[in-house]
């Protein structure tokens, strides 16, 4: 037997930075696609548009990282525990939910994971968020920085392998990025309807479907006696 | 007095005044070095003997004999300028000076036509004692004259307001590539060296006896054109790059115009960053390698056309947004994003092939 149920699962903050960031990733690789290939692509008009452009939406997608980090780590305390996957994750969620995506999904069993403000994300989700916000994203921020401010942070450029390097290694980041938003966005189609992943990142409410089981009640023994406890009475039971 | 008696008398007064030159001039000869335009050496020598020597006089009276040697100031003698020096001197007059647009009028008319002009006199950007064509100089230095009077911070934060990271471009640009019309540029290829020979110094371009010292006392051409054909090709300047010999020697370039003009002006069509930031354009296409010389001047070496951004690639401290781009890394790139499309391409056609079962179990339930 099932029931569905609304739960409250991304709060207003992180609607905010994940559609903020949505934006500004979308403006960066468009920008970043003219700054590096101009005599082909030039939807931005001027070369100089493009470095502004990229140069702003950077600093913004720069800076709301920072607030994601601030706000799950220092106000509500739990990016470890929606973002690293836990040991039972490890052993079995991963090839649980692997088995899903590429079998059970197209014989119509129901996903193996059910979302809740605590653990929101099905444990190859938490692996792939895990490598796309603590390495992808920090890196393509931080060579981001380096490439904006050559002259003055030149010494941590040539201490880093070079501009080169820092290029080389800002170009791929942001690749993986542009790789991960399509399978991101295709992977948000799977819910129970196309668009029942979307609408908790709009409204912030995700309709859950609640399994429950009818409870099997154990007759007491004969010999058993509840007893009431009453803590500010300790060794006294009435 | 008939026109033939006129005719006689003006062929006599021509035949006099010509006989009374040549008796000028052959008295002149006998007073030692002649003083006539392109005789240096013997003016020039009486006069350096007191102004080349640092013991008898100081400040701008001294000249560097070396770095005036070799001008065409130095060719056509002191006296062409500083004329009527009298026998007396060092007297306490002031020297006669000749003006520079008496020779230079062509210069001084575009001058004159200038945002400069008026605010800066010719000596104020030039050394006749050290006069170079823009052949015999780096970019560098032309940044360092208009540095004189152009505070780097105030310029910096001036072209701040609408070129990106105007810093790095003031430092890698000679100021008149953008605020002077050339027809045609070149990429000016010179070596610096890292302050101390580090590996994080700064680079500053490297002098003669720096790159001598190097050579062990070969040509300094030796270091990069190994054949000794007197010519660079991209080969040799990749070979130098990689070379870990003398890791600390790099080579930067500025690009430069061919024909530097004296109407300096704010040009809008600069601000078109694809003049240098697109794939081969046209003015980085073509490049030389500017050596230091021991008078202080550089020679030019031709390097095989289209060589500077490659070569300059190769170095780990340059890249030129949309002008330098590894074609390996682009497809590199390419792979990756293509490999984001796996899962929503064949997930997705099964999906669409498999739709029926999910609705099946949606009716069941």
């Amino acid at each position: 037997m099932s029931e569905k149920k609304m739960v409250y699962l991304q709060p207003i903050p992180i609607r905010v930075w994940h559609w903020t960031n949505a934006i500004g990733i979308i403006t960066l690789i468009v920008s970043g696609a003219q700054i590096r290939f101009p005599e082909v692509i030039t939807v931005l008009g001027s070369y100089r548009t493009a470095i502004w452009t990229h140069n702003i939406a950077g600093l913004i997608v720069a800076v709301f990282f920072v607030f994601w980090l601030v706000y799950y780590q220092m106000v509500r305390d739990t990016l470890d525990k929606i973002y690293i996957p836990n040991a039972e994750d490890l052993m079995h969620g991963i090839l649980r939910q692997l088995l899903y995506y590429c079998f059970w999904y197209f014989v119509g069993r129901p996903s193996p994971f059910h979302a809740s403000p605590e653990v929101k994300f099905n444990p190859m989700q938490k692996a792939a968020y895990l490598v796309v916000m603590f390495i992808i994203v920090p890196l393509v921020v931080l060579t981001g920085i380096l490439l904006m401010n050559v002259t003055p942070l030149r010494v941590l450029i040539l201490m880093s392998g070079g501009i080169k390097i820092i290029d080389a290694l800002h170009f791929f980041m942001a690749c993986c990025i542009f790789a991960f938003l399509f399978t991101h966005v295709y992977l948000a189609t799977l819910g129970a309807t196309p668009l029942a992943y979307f609408k908790p990142m709009i409204f912030g409410w995700e309709e859950v479907e609640e399994h429950h089981e009818e409870p099997h009640v154990e007759e007491p023994p004969t010999i058993y006696r509840p007893v009431r406890h009453f803590p500010e009475y300790p060794g006294k039971t009435p | 007095m008939n026109a033939a008696t006129i005719h006689r008398m003006s062929r006599l007064l021509m035949t006099a005044a010509t006989a009374a030159v040549l008796c000028a001039s052959a008295a002149a000869a006998q007073d030692g070095p002649g003083y006539s335009f392109g005789d240096s050496a013997g003016k020039n020598e009486a006069c350096l003997t007191c102004h080349g020597d640092a013991q008898k006089v100081k400040g701008a009276s001294l000249i560097n004999q070396t770095q005036f040697a070799h001008t065409t100031h130095a060719r056509i003698g002191c006296p062409s300028c500083h004329d009527a020096v009298g026998a007396g001197h060092p007297d306490g007059k002031p020297t006669p000076r000749a003006s520079c647009q008496q020779c230079h009028a062509e210069v001084n008319s575009e001058y004159s036509l200038s945002i400069h002009a008026g605010k800066a006199p010719c000596a104020g950007c030039h050394n006749p004692h050290k006069v170079e064509s823009p052949r015999e100089i780096s970019g560098m230095e032309i940044n360092q004259m208009c540095g004189g009077c152009h505070d780097k911070f105030k310029m910096s934060a001036k072209h701040g307001e609408w070129l990106p990271q105007a810093d790095l471009h003031l430092y890698m640009l000679p100021c008149i590539t953008c605020h002077t019309g050339a027809k045609s540029y070149f990429v000016s290829m010179y070596i610096v060296s890292t302050k101390n020979e580090t590996r994080l110094g700064k680079p500053e371009v490297a002098t003669y006896e720096q790159l001598r010292k190097v050579t062990g006392g070969r040509d300094i051409l030796s270091l990069i054109d190994t054949n000794g054909d007197n010519y660079v090709s991209i080969a040799e300047l990749r070979s130098f790059n990689r070379s870990q010999q003398h890791a600390f020697l790099r080579l930067q370039g500025m690009m430069t115009p061919e024909t530097a003009s004296h109407k300096f002006e704010i040009l809008d069509n600069r601000r078109n960053c694809t003049f240098c930031h697109g794939s081969g354009s046209s003015s980085m296409q073509k490049s030389v390698l500017a050596l230091p010389e021991e008078n202080g001047t550089y020679r030019r070496v031709a390097v095989e056309q289209g060589a500077a951004l490659d070569a300059l690639y190769g170095t780990p401290d340059f890249y030129m947004m949309g002008s330098n781009k590894s074609t390996v890394m682009s497809i590199i790139g390419l792979c990756i994003i293509c490999g984001g499309l796996i899962m929503p391409v064949f997930h997705g056609s099964l999906r669409f092939l498999t739709r029926k079962n999910r609705i099946k179990k949606e009716h069941h339930s």
